[in-house]
C-alpha cells in the first residue's frame, strides 16, 4: 500500500489529459456568452508612419456597428515604461500595430467595419535593427521619452533609442585581459520571431454596473493584469476580476498585457457590454508581442591553457517599437550575461533598444537562449583559437559551488547544479571521444556540436504564490492555485506533491484548472519555470496546515495526543497502533457524534510562499541576488550535412540537465523535449523576414514554419539530480531549459562542419551557402 | 472567417454547372467554380478572393474519379491530392502531389484546384506537362479534349464558364522511369525553392520545374540542352539554365541567386538518377 501512494518521480497522467485528448477542453474563445459584442482590429501596414487622416464615416453606415475606437489619445500603457498607446494615435511604430478597433454585434460585421475604414499614412524613416537604432544619427522612435511615466529601476536614455541599459561590472576587465594570452571576439545577430502557440490570444472584457471590470483572457499573468489596471486606469485591484481558463500554449507570449486593455476600452465605449477580441493568426504573429531579437558582440580572454579570465559583452536587444517586457528581458539577459562559467572579470552593457519592429514579450528562456547563442558561439571560436576541444574548455571553466555569478552571487551546491557532471554525461552519451567530424559517402559529413546552459529566474523580489485546499465530504481535496495551466502540467505536479505529503490517492485530489482572481489565490505569473517551486512550497505549507487540523480534530475522538497521530491512506491513525483510526471523510466536514452533536466544519486551509532574500540589482555594477537557484545543463547535436548543397538533417539532439529532482518523469521529459523542439526551430528555421521598410513579409504559417511533427530528430535526454534545498523535494526549474542551448549547439555543429564561424539565425541552408561561398546578402 | 456571404449551388451534371455559371453571370454575380474550397477559405478571409456565388462541382458524376479507360489513365479534376497519392496509379504524379501542402490540406485540395488555383506553384501540373496529357474541358456543349500545351502557358487559360473536368494521360507514361524532387528553404515543410519532375522517354529526359519563376514551366530549349549526351552533366545543366523562361524569384523562401544554385544541383541530381552514374 505504501508504494502506491509515493507519487514523486512517477509519471502521473495529467489532470487535464481527458479534456484535452477528447477535444472538450475549453479555451478563452470557446466561452460564448449571449450579448457579447465582437471587436476587430485595423492594423498598420507600415512599420513607421504618421497617421495623416482616418475616416470612420463609411463604417457607421453598416448595420450592427456598436463602436469605433481610434484617433484618440488613450492613456499610455506599458509594463515598466508607459510608452505605448493601446490603439495608435497619430503615429504607428511597427507593422501590425493596432490603428483602430470596430466593435459590432458579430465578428463578421466588425471585420466589415474594419474594411470600411479609410486611413492615409505618411511613411517615416525606419529603424530596422537594434544596431541601426544604436547609431548616433538614427531616427528616434520616442522623442518624448522623458515625459513617459515609468517604474523604478528602469534606465532609459533620453534622445536615443535606448529604452533601458543594465550594466554588469564584476572584477576589473582591463586586468582580465592583461591576464589573458588569447582573445576571441565574435558578433552575432538574429531578428525577432514568433511563439506560434496553437491558441491565438483572446480577451473578453466587461464593466459591471458597479464598476467592476471582469476579464476572461488567455494570459500567463491574470494577477498582474489586476495590478496594471490600477497603474493604467486607476482601477483598484479589488475591482478587477480576471478569469483564465486553460491556455493553449503560451511560451512567454501571453505574459504581456495587450488585448485585455483594448477589450476594456471597447467595453467602455459600449456602456460596459462584454466585448471579445480574438486574434487572427496574422495578428497573433505581428500585432501581439513577439520573440525578441538580438545583436551582440562578445569578447573573451583566456590563458593559453584555456582558463577564462575576462568577458566583455555588448548586448543590443531588439525590443521593438515599445519597451513593454523587453526591459525586463534585457535585465534577465544581463543577470546571466555569460555562459555558466567561472569568470572573474566581466563587463557587460545590456541595452534594450527601440526599433520599428513588432515589440517583444517573454519567450521561453527569457533572454537566455538569445544570450547563450552569442556567448556559446564565442566559446567555440575561442576553443578553435586555443586549439582545444570545445567541451574540454567548458569543463575546465564550469561554474562550481564557491564561484560567483556575473551579479556576484556566491553559489553553493543548492543554488547551482552540477555542471561538470552534466558535461561528462553529455560526452559519454554523444560518444564525444570518437571525434567531432565523421566523413560519410556522397559528400556528406556527420558532425557533433555542443554547448552549456544555465538560467535563473529573475522574479520581482516580492513575487508570491498561494494555494487553498478545501475538503469534500468524501475526504477528497480541492486544490486551488493561481498557476495557469499553459500546457506544462504544473497543476498535475502540484497534485502529486499534495498526494505525496498527505499520503492520499492522487484521484482524491481535484485540481481547479480555471484561474479566477477573485477566488483563487495569487500566483505572481505563470512564467520562468517557477510554478512547481513556488506553488509547490505553498502546497506543502497548506498540506501541513491540513494535517495539523485533521490531527487536532482526531485527537479528541481517538483520545490520543495529536503528536502521536499520523495522516495517510485516507485516515488519521495512532502511529504505534494503527487500529485506532478514523477516516478523513468523517473528519474533514466536521465530526458528527452518534447523537448528532457535531464539532468543526469543512476544513479549509491555505499556504503561501515568497522567495526570501531576493534583491534588486545595482544600477552601476549589477551586483545583487536576483534569483533563487540556477539550473545548469549541457546540450549537443549531431547533424548530417550535405557539403555539396548545404542541406542538413539533425539526427540527434541531446540534453543533460540538472533538474534537482524529477517529480514527474514523463512530464519532465515532455517539457525538455518540447523546449528542445522549439529551440531547434528557432535555431534552424523560424524568423520574421523584414523588408527594407521594416514590414514582416511572412506573418502567416504558410511562410513562417515551426517544427512539424516528423521533422524532429531523435531526442536523448538525461537528468542529473542535485537538490535545490529550498524547493519541494529539491526540484529545479525545467520548463525552459531544453530550449536554451539548441541554437548555439546547432551553430557550433554547423560551424565545425563547414570550417566557418556562423553568426546569424536561423541557420537555413542559404545562409550556410552564402557564408561558405562569401556571397553577400 | 470569410467576411462576405455567397450563394452556393451543387449541380449534378456538367450542363447544369455551366448553365448555373452563366445564370449568375447574367445576374452580374461574380461566380466561381469550387472544388476543394481551400483557396476560398484561406484567401477569402484575407480579402484576396471574392465571390457572390460558388458552384460546387463535386456532385458531378465521375468528376472525382480515377480510372483507366482504353489507352488512358483518366483523373477527374475533382480527385483530391490524397486520393491520387493513395491510388498511386501514376507514381510520378503521386509522389509530386504528396509533397504539396500538408496532409490535412491534401485531403481537400483537388488536382483541378491545384493547377488552376491562385497560388502559383501549382506543382501537380509538372507531371502533366511532361506526359503531354489531354485536358477534358467542360463547356456548354460538353467535354472538349485539348492537349495541355494548347491550354497552358505559365497558367491554365480557360474561357469564362469553362472548367477542367478530367485529365487524360497516355498509359505509356505511367510506367516510365521518373524522378520528382522538391527542395525547400529548410527541412520537409513549406513551399518549394525548386520542384523538379522529370521522366526518361526513349532515352530523352523531359523535365518541368516549379518554384523558380512565378509560374511552373516546361522548356523544350532546356530539355534540348539537358539531352546533349556528349557533354558533362554540369555543362548540360548550365546551358539549360541560360534558357530560363522568366525572371527568377527572390522572396522569403530564398534569393534568386540561391534558387539558381539549388536548381542547378537539383537538375544534376535528377539527371543522375535517370541516367545512372554513367550518364547514359
Amino acid at each position: 500500500m505504501k508504494n502506491e501512494l509515493d507519487y514523486i518521480g512517477k509519471s502521473v497522467i495529467r489532470k487535464d489529459a481527458l479534456d484535452k485528448v477528447t477535444g472538450e477542453a475549453k479555451y478563452t474563445n470557446d466561452f460564448q456568452e449571449a450579448g457579447t459584442l465582437h471587436a476587430n482590429l485595423l492594423i498598420s501596414p507600415y512599420a513607421h508612419a504618421n497617421i495623416v487622416s482616418i475616416d470612420f464615416s463609411e463604417v457607421w453606415k453598416i448595420p450592427g456597428i456598436k463602436a469605433v475606437l481610434g484617433d484618440e489619445p488613450y492613456p499610455l500603457v506599458g509594463e515598466e515604461i508607459k510608452d505605448r498607446s493601446p490603439i495608435a494615435y497619430k503615429r504607428v511604430r511597427y507593422h501590425g500595430e493596432p490603428v483602430a478597433v470596430v466593435v459590432a454585434e458579430t465578428p463578421i460585421i466588425a471585420k466589415r467595419g474594419v474594411d470600411a475604414i479609410k486611413v492615409s499614412y505618411e511613411p517615416l524613416p525606419v529603424v530596422n535593427s537594434p544596431r541601426e537604432a544604436f547609431q548616433q544619427d538614427a531616427p528616434l522612435l520616442h522623442e518624448d521619452m522623458e515625459s513617459y511615466e515609468k517604474q523604478e529601476r528602469v534606465y532609459p536614455i533620453p534622445n536615443t533609442n535606448i529604452a533601458n541599459l543594465n550594466k554588469i561590472r564584476k572584477g576589473n576587465i582591463e586586468q582580465g585581459f592583461m591576464e589573458s594570452d588569447v582573445v576571441a571576439e565574435f558578433t552575432i545577430s538574429f531578428h525577432p520571431s514568433d511563439h506560434a502557440a496553437m491558441e491565438t490570444r483572446c480577451a473578453i472584457a466587461e464593466i459591471r454596473p458597479d464598476g467592476t471590470v471582469i476579464f476572461t483572457t488567455s494570459s500567463q499573468a491574470p494577477f498582474a493584469l489586476k495590478k496594471l489596471m490600477k497603474w493604467y486606469f486607476g482601477i483598484e485591484p479589488g475591482r478587477v476580476i480576471v478569469k483564465t481558463p486553460i491556455v493553449g500554449g503560451a511560451y512567454g507570449g501571453k505574459a504581456s498585457i495587450q488585448l485585455e486593455v483594448i477589450a476594456y476600452l471597447a467595453s467602455k465605449a459600449t456602456g460596459g457590454r462584454p466585448v471579445k477580441l480574438f486574434n487572427t493568426r496574422e495578428e497573433d504573429m505581428i500585432t501581439s508581442p513577439v520573440h525578441i531579437g538580438l545583436d551582440a558582440t562578445v569578447k573573451l580572454g583566456a590563458t593559453r591553457d584555456g582558463m577564462l579570465k575576462a568577458a566583455e559583452i555588448q548586448y543590443l536587444f531588439d525590443g521593438g517599437a515599445y519597451s513593454d517586457k523587453a526591459v525586463d528581458i534585457s535585465r534577465a539577459g544581463a543577470v546571466d550575461c555569460t555562459g555558466p562559467y567561472r569568470i572573474d572579470h566581466v563587463w557587460c552593457n545590456c541595452y534594450c533598444m527601440y526599433t520599428n519592429h513588432p515589440y517583444a514579450s517573454a519567450y521561453r528562456g527569457y533572454g537566455h537562449s538569445e544570450v547563450l547563442f552569442a556567448f556559446e558561439r564565442t566559446m567555440d571560436v575561442l576553443a578553435e583559437k586555443l586549439s582545444m576541444d570545445p567541451l574540454d574548455l567548458r569543463y575546465k571553466n564550469a561554474i562550481l559551488p564557491g564561484d560567483t555569478t556575473p551579479t556576484q552571487v556566491l553559489l553553493d551546491s543548492s543554488r547551482v547544479g552540477n555542471l561538470p557532471l552534466c558535461i561528462k554525461r553529455l560526452k559519454e552519451l554523444m560518444k564525444w571521444g570518437e571525434g567531432q567530424i565523421n566523413e560519410m559517402d556522397g559528400g556528406k559529413i556527420r558532425v557533433k556540436g555542443a554547448c552549456c546552459i544555465w538560467k535563473t529566474s529573475t522574479f520581482d523580489p516580492d513575487a508570491t504564490s498561494g494555494v487553498i485546499l478545501t475538503f469534500n465530504p468524501d475526504g477528497s481535496i480541492n486544490l486551488m492555485s493561481g498557476v495557469v495551466e499553459i500546457g506544462t502540467g504544473t497543476k498535475t505536479v502540484l497534485a502529486q506533491i499534495l498526494a505525496e505529503r498527505m499520503k492520499i490517492d492522487i484521484n482524491m485530489i481535484h485540481v481547479k484548472m480555471l484561474v479566477d482572481t477573485q477566488t483563487v489565490p495569487e500566483h505572481w505569473k505563470t512564467v520562468g519555470s517557477r510554478g512547481t517551486f513556488m506553488a509547490g512550497r505553498a502546497v506543502l505549507a497548506a498540506a501541513n496546515d491540513a494535517i495539523r487540523q485533521l490531527k487536532d480534530r482526531a485527537a479528541c475522538i481517538l483520545r490520543a495526543p495529536a503528536e502521536d497521530l499520523q495522516v495517510g491512506y485516507g485516515k488519521v491513525y495512532v502511529a504505534d497502533n494503527p487500529d485506532f483510526s478514523i477516516d478523513i471523510k468523517d473528519l474533514a466536514y466536521g465530526y458528527t457524534f452518534p447523537n448528532g452533536n457535531t464539532i468543526g466544519g469543512q476544513i479549509i486551509v491555505s499556504g503561501n510562499y515568497t522567495i526570501p532574500h531576493m534583491t534588486y540589482i545595482d544600477p552601476e555594477t549589477g551586483k545583487g541576488d536576483p534569483g533563487p537557484e540556477w539550473t545548469v545543463g549541457a546540450q549537443g547535436m549531431e547533424v548530417e550535412l550535405d557539403t555539396r548543397n548545404y542541406t542538413y538533417k539533425i539526427l540527434k539532439a541531446y540534453s543533460v540537465i540538472d533538474i534537482g529532482k524529477v517529480l514527474n518523469e514523463k512530464a519532465a521529459l515532455g517539457q525538455v523535449m518540447g523546449a528542445m523542439s522549439m529551440g531547434i526551430a528557432f535555431g534552424g528555421r523560424e524568423t520574421f523576414v523584414f523588408d527594407d521598410y521594416g514590414r514582416v513579409l511572412n506573418p502567416q504559417l504558410r511562410t513562417y514554419r515551426p517544427l512539424h511533427y516528423g521533422e524532429q530528430p531523435e531526442y536523448i535526454i538525461e537528468f542529473v539530480e542535485t537538490p535545490h534545498l529550498a524547493a519541494p523535494y529539491g526540484a529545479r526549474g525545467a520548463g525552459e531549459h531544453g530550449l536554451l542551448g539548441m541554437p548555439a549547439a546547432l551553430g557550433n555543429c554547423l560551424s565545425s562542419a563547414l570550417g566557418v564561424q556562423l553568426n546569424k539565425l536561423p541557420l537555413v541552408p542559404e545562409q550556410l551557402w552564402r557564408i561558405s561561398n562569401e556571397v553577400n546578402q | 472567417m470569410i467576411p462576405f456571404n455567397f450563394q452556393y449551388s451543387k449541380p449534378q451534371t456538367i450542363q447544369e454547372a455551366v448553365r448555373q455559371f452563366y445564370e449568375y453571370n447574367r445576374e452580374n454575380k461574380k461566380a466561381f467554380y469550387f472544388s476543394g474550397g481551400t483557396e476560398l477559405i484561406t484567401l477569402g478571409r484575407l480579402n484576396l478572393v471574392y465571390a457572390d456565388a460558388v458552384i460546387d462541382l463535386k456532385g458531378i458524376h465521375e468528376y472525382s474519379s480515377i480510372f483507366f479507360y482504353e489507352n488512358y489513365l483518366v483523373i477527374g479534376g475533382g480527385a483530391t491530392l490524397t486520393a491520387i497519392e493513395e491510388a498511386n496509379v501514376f507514381p510520378l504524379l503521386g509522389k509530386t502531389a504528396s509533397e504539396i501542402a500538408d496532409r490535412t490540406s491534401r485531403n481537400k485540395i483537388t488536382i483541378g484546384g491545384n493547377i488552376c488555383g491562385q497560388i502559383f506553384y501549382r506543382e501537380a501540373i509538372l507531371p502533366l506537362l511532361i506526359s503531354d496529357c489531354l485536358l477534358g474541358i467542360s463547356e456548354a456543349g460538353g467535354i472538349v479534349y485539348q492537349p495541355i500545351h494548347k491550354i497552358f502557358n505559365k497558367q491554365i487559360h480557360l474561357k469564362e464558364g469553362e472548367f477542367i473536368f478530367s485529365i487524360l494521360i497516355d498509359k505509356m507514361y505511367v510506367t516510365m522511369p521518373f524522378v520528382s524532387i522538391k527542395r525547400r528553404k529548410q527541412w520537409d515543410v513549406g513551399y518549394p525553392l525548386v520542384t523538379v519532375a522529370a521522366i526518361k522517354k526513349e532515352n530523352l529526359i523531359r523535365m518541368a520545374v516549379s518554384g523558380v519563376c512565378p509560374f511552373p514551366f516546361r522548356s523544350l530549349e532546356m530539355e534540348k540542352a539537358l539531352n546533349e549526351k556528349g557533354l558533362p552533366v554540369e555543362e548540360r545543366v548550365e546551358t539549360a539554365l541560360r534558357s530560363m523562361p522568366g525572371p527568377v524569384l527572390s522572396d522569403v523562401e530564398g534569393s534568386a541567386e540561391y534558387r539558381l544554385f539549388v536548381l542547378k544541383n537539383t537538375m544534376i541530381d535528377a539527371i543522375g538518377e535517370l541516367e545512372g552514374e554513367r550518364g547514359v
